[in-house]
């Protein structure tokens, strides 16, 4: 078959893909946003995820799970593991100055205050989430006022 | 990322049907390489005409790796502040597109692999969302169409499916990367695309393709 026709038949899956599954209708303006805001100020960093351990091979349990996010500066660990009906805790550690931690669900939240970078969340429902890591006043240039993970499913 | 060619700015948003292919005088890359030359330049707007041309190939590209809508916008997003933070990494500005696309399909390669109830790509809603200007004719005519590429996209297995996406979307795809995320060996990765096309093909001849386009098809 000729690179033309491969071309053709390419476009037209471009096409189909496009039309069935498109990027959402204000992704584009919400990325525009989102980067004027990074390239402006670092007024939050959002952390990536680095690792994910799944323990349940190690220790038998059902749904335990670790996860590592950073940024390169900071990083956050957290670990889930079930509760009583159908719930989860989370426990986690940061390695930044905290003075708070914020969990974030389809807009609900809790908050905690962390101890020597170590915090806690009981009863927390099944579902993505996300944490909201608020930082210390500092007097650093360009330094963020909090760390965001990406969403995870607990 | 070939042929680089100073590219007027103005275009980077005139041409709807634009498919990374080249148009004209210039690619989706080309004009994303311009862009972001400008933005280099002192341009902040520049970055503006970059986020737009290259957002939806970043989509595509992630969504091949079966990752839901929301964790596809996360993983969108973390690339775009990636770029923010490292572009100074980015030796030459031609290459910034496959630098999105590389940073984009490995943190859907590593976010696809932490979730382990990710949902196949196949599971992908199949209700078309058609654009709303198209005519009633028009849009039964690319329903149809799209409903029989997507049946025969249907038949292939799930590396096709992939591989066929992201080089659908991507320029220059980097196999060796492709490769890793599939577990296939580098040099297998040409000949599986042929494989997966040819099987697409047959799947599709039966169906009224002619290889220009669909039997009785008015475009």
């Amino acid at each position: 078959m000729s690179a033309e026709s491969d071309a053709e038949l390419f476009r037209a899956l471009r096409r189909t893909w496009e039309d069935l599954d498109p990027a959402p209708a204000d992704l584009v303006d919400r990325m525009v946003a989102a980067v004027a805001t990074a390239d402006l100020s670092r007024e939050y960093a959002l952390l990536t995820l680095v690792s994910q351990t799944d323990l349940a091979a190690v220790r038998g349990d059902a749904d335990a799970l670790t996860l590592q996010f950073s940024d390169g500066t900071a990083s956050v660990l957290v670990h889930v593991v079930p509760a009583e009906s159908g719930l989860r805790r989370v426990d986690g550690w940061v390695d930044a100055p905290a003075v708070s931690i914020e969990l974030e669900q389809d807009g609900r939240s809790w908050t905690t205050e962390p101890e020597h970078g170590r915090f806690a969340f009981e009863g927390v429902p099944a579902g993505m989430t996300r944490l909201r890591v608020v930082l210390a006043e500092t007097t650093d240039a360009g330094a963020p006022a909090d760390l965001r993970t990406p969403r995870f499913e607990v | 990322m070939g042929g680089m060619t100073a590219t007027d700015p103005s275009h980077v948003r005139d041409d709807p049907d634009d498919d990374g292919r080249p148009v004209g005088d210039a690619s989706i890359w080309d004009r994303a390489a311009a862009a972001f030359t400008r933005w280099r330049g002192g341009d902040t707007r520049a970055m503006d005409d970059l986020v737009r041309l290259m957002t939806p190939v970043l989509w595509h590209v992630v969504r091949a790796y079966g990752l839901e809508r929301s964790l596809a916008e996360d993983v969108v997003q973390t690339t775009w502040l990636t770029l923010v933070r490292r572009y100074e990494s980015i030796a030459e500005d031609r290459a910034v597109a496959g630098w999105l696309t590389t940073c984009a399909r490995r943190e859907a390669w590593r976010t696809a692999k932490a979730h382990q109830r990710v949902r196949a790509t196949e599971d992908v809603e199949i209700e078309p969302h058609l654009p709303a200007e198209v005519s009633a004719e028009d849009r039964a005519q690319l329903a149809d169409s799209d409903s029989r590429l997507w049946r025969a996209v249907g038949i292939l297995d799930e590396r096709c499916r992939r591989l066929l996406r992201i080089v659908a979307f991507e320029e220059r795809p980097d196999y060796a990367r492709i490769a890793q995320d599939l577990a296939m060996p580098v040099g297998s990765i040409g000949p599986t695309r042929q494989r997966c096309l040819a099987k697409l093909r047959t799947a599709l001849t039966g169906d009224g393709w002619t290889g220009d386009g669909w039997t009785g098809d008015v475009s």
